[in-house]
């Protein structure tokens, strides 16, 4: 791995532990055509591993040490070669890092590496939504959160699915077919909450209630990101990034608002704090290595 | 003192927290006929209360564990929290211990404060330390010590014991001891900060304003040997930053845990600038009064509640960013301090010029909800190192 950065990103959630581990090189190009004679310098960067472990009532920081040595041993890395450990998220039980980077600017960071050509990101983590208007280097222009209200998070999206008795991966394949999607409320968990056990003993069928869920959920980002101004593609980041009927209902409302914006998902969608944090971590390491240079 | 670092910082915690003043209690009684003199944050001359064997006391409110019932029917509803809670502790009788108050002049709702406290408690030793605000020594010097005067025969009196010139010098000597500390813990934090948190770094100075100088000094100078020696305190990669308006309203000890929670490690601050108001050793020889004014005259702090000539307090605080290698700064004023806030545009205009980046959030002394704080805090340090960095 000569030459090459091995980083770290911890991103410590509400509800799950993510670890990234990633490569990065500076590479030299050769000269572009019509440009100028000189090189021009890239980086390559690389995941190397991913892992995930949910905290499930577990021990915080014992699900943390698993989930890195796990992340070192898909790797076939050893702690030592790791030159810096970023975290993320409530990365302070993280004892050996070198940094913390807010969660806002380590979403941007991985959602652009796996989705570049997102122009805005939507963060739908357990207990928190944002939505962040980036620019084509993943920093941040504008940001939008929801946090006062829990109707637009994982969490409520949880306490519905074990309301209707359906593991949590089913919900997206399942909203994907509804036929007759029942509007919920969209301002307050707990009226949303209501609805949901209305519509059950009304014999309202799940995928239809999941659906309006999602419908719901999906309006509150839109008004997000039509408050930010953003109108091109959006990257889906957190834990419900991979909640395809989310996806659908999100496309679904934007086209309603006459939005033209694109969303994008990726598998690793939900890692994208870890792989973020891990990707800037590699961008310290090589500005205090030069401070240090310059110093010595 | 062979106190360990927990003991250390259990200790300081504990001190903090205890609004009842036990401490000052349990110096009082262990010599029949000791009292204590309370004051307000920023300068009052220390070693004059010390030389009349009595223990300074510094009074910061009520902090985040005081519900105010009483005090909020003294002010009005745009004056900040302190006097408020200041009053609520006395009223409740947790100042009872304190013979007499001293309230130096940091503003106005300070100065009014004095005299309701004159109105309250006939019975007890007030007075209004009017610092002076002209430097030059044959004006501002000659009523500064006229003012030193008046307190050395007050406290006299209210002792019991008179201060002579000796027992000045010996005090005066202490606060050395005590200001040297001090210069060297911020020195080492600046130059360390991962081994000398401002989270731990606070709870040492509020320590400071109960406990006997020589037991300060004494606890300061073993944190600064024993922290090196946890092999815990890795070096962090944090925005090196100088926080600016903590001079007078104290913030809760979450918001300081919070700022290095969210990637800000404090390399300079005003946090209880009493403490370290005289910038250098008071002479020890000679007439000790004519050392103490020429001491403030020459070597006060900057703040905002001292009269500086244009561009001084900017001259100032560009210097600490420069000396202290800060990479920005963080505005951390109470809500309502006229002072820090009035002060803040200035200072705000000097660091544009200079191209320092800065962020500015407002606090009050029982804030409990750090998470916009810590957002804002925290999308600054990413800011500082990701953006700002050559």
């Amino acid at each position: 791995m000569s030459g090459e950065l091995l980083t770290a990103g911890v991103d410590v959630g509400s509800s799950a532990v993510k670890v990234a581990l990633t490569t990065t090189l500076d590479v030299a190009e050769a000269p572009q055509a019509g440009g100028t004679d000189k090189n021009v310098c890239a980086t390559r960067e690389k995941i190397v591993a991913l892992h995930a472990e949910r905290i499930r009532r577990r021990e915080l920081r014992k699900v943390i040490a698993d989930c890195w040595h796990a992340a070192l041993d898909k790797a076939n890395v050893s702690e030592s070669d790791v030159v810096y450990v970023a975290t993320t998220g409530e990365g302070d039980l993280v004892e050996f890092r070198r940094g913390h980077f807010y969660g806002m600017t380590t979403h941007s960071r991985g959602a652009q590496f796996l989705m570049p050509q997102a122009r805005a990101v939507v963060d739908i983590g357990a207990l928190h939504a944002r939505a962040m208007k980036i620019d084509e280097r993943s920093r941040v222009l504008n940001y939008k959160m929801t946090s006062q209200c829990a109707s637009g998070t994982g969490q409520f999206l949880e306490n519905v699915a074990r309301y209707l008795g359906i593991a949590l991966e089913d919900v997206g394949p399942m909203s994907l077919n509804a036929s007759s999607p029942e509007a919920v409320s969209s301002i307050c968990a707990v009226l949303a909450e209501t609805d949901v056990i209305n519509m059950v003993s009304r014999g309202i069928k799940a995928a239809d209630i999941l659906k309006g869920i999602h419908l719901s959920m999906a309006g509150r980002y839109v008004k997000l990101l039509r408050s930010m101004g953003v109108t091109t593609d959006v990257a889906l980041t957190g834990g419900l990034a991979a909640d395809v009927g989310l996806a659908a209902a999100f496309s679904e409302k934007a086209r309603e608002d006459g939005m033209e914006m694109t969303i994008h998902t990726h598998p690793h969608s939900h890692l994208a704090g870890a792989i973020g944090a891990a990707l800037w971590g590699a961008y310290r390491h090589r500005v205090l290595e030069r401070r240090a240079e310059i110093a010595s | 003192m062979t106190a360990t670092l927990t003991d250390l910082l259990q200790l300081a915690r504990s001190l903090h927290d205890d609004l009842d003043l036990t401490q000052v209690s349990k110096w009082k009684a262990a010599k029949p006929g000791r009292k204590a003199v309370g004051h307000m944050p920023i300068y009052v001359p220390r070693e004059l209360i010390h030389a009349a064997g009595m223990l300074p006391v510094g009074v910061v409110g009520g902090g985040d564990r005081l519900e105010i019932i009483r005090g909020d029917a003294y002010f009005q509803s745009y004056i900040c929290r302190i006097p408020r809670s200041t009053i609520e502790l006395a009223l409740s009788g947790r100042l009872d211990v304190l013979d007499g108050m001293l309230f130096p002049s940091i503003c106005d709702v300070i100065r009014n404060l004095s005299g309701m406290w004159r109105m309250l408690f006939p019975d007890r030793y007030v007075h209004y330390v009017d610092v002076p605000q002209n430097f030059d020594p044959a004006v501002g010097g000659q009523f500064w010590r006229r003012e030193l005067e008046t307190m050395r025969d007050d406290f006299a009196r209210l002792s019991g014991h008179p201060v002579d010139d000796e027992d000045l010098r010996a005090s005066i000597a202490v606060y050395n001891d005590n200001r040297a500390a001090l210069r060297d813990l911020y020195r080492e934090r600046s130059r360390r900060p991962w081994v000398f948190p401002l989270s731990e770094v606070y709870l040492l100075l509020r320590a400071g304003n109960v406990l006997p100088p020589e037991e300060h000094t004494q606890m300061l100078r073993a944190y600064l040997r024993q922290a090196p020696l946890d092999s815990s305190r890795r070096e962090q990669d944090q925005s090196r930053v100088v926080l600016v308006g903590m001079f007078c309203e104290q913030p809760p000890h979450g918001l300081v845990v919070t700022l290095e929670r969210a990637g800000c490690s404090a390399v300079d601050d005003d946090l209880l600038l009493g403490l370290r108001w005289l910038t250098r050793d008071v002479a020890v020889d000679g007439d000790p009064l004519s050392n103490l004014v020429d001491a403030y005259l020459t070597a006060s702090a900057s703040t905002a509640s001292r009269y500086s000539p244009d561009g001084d307090r900017a001259r100032w605080l560009l210097d600490s960013v420069k000396r202290n290698s800060a990479e920005g700064v963080v505005f951390c004023a109470p809500s309502f301090c006229d002072p820090a806030l009035l002060d803040q545009p200035m200072l705000v205009a000097a660091l544009d010029r200079a191209g320092i980046p800065h962020t500015e959030f407002k606090y009050a002394e029982d804030t409990g909800q750090f998470a916009v704080i810590r957002e804002q805090a925290g999308t600054f340090s990413d800011s500082i190192r990701l953006w700002s960095t050559p």
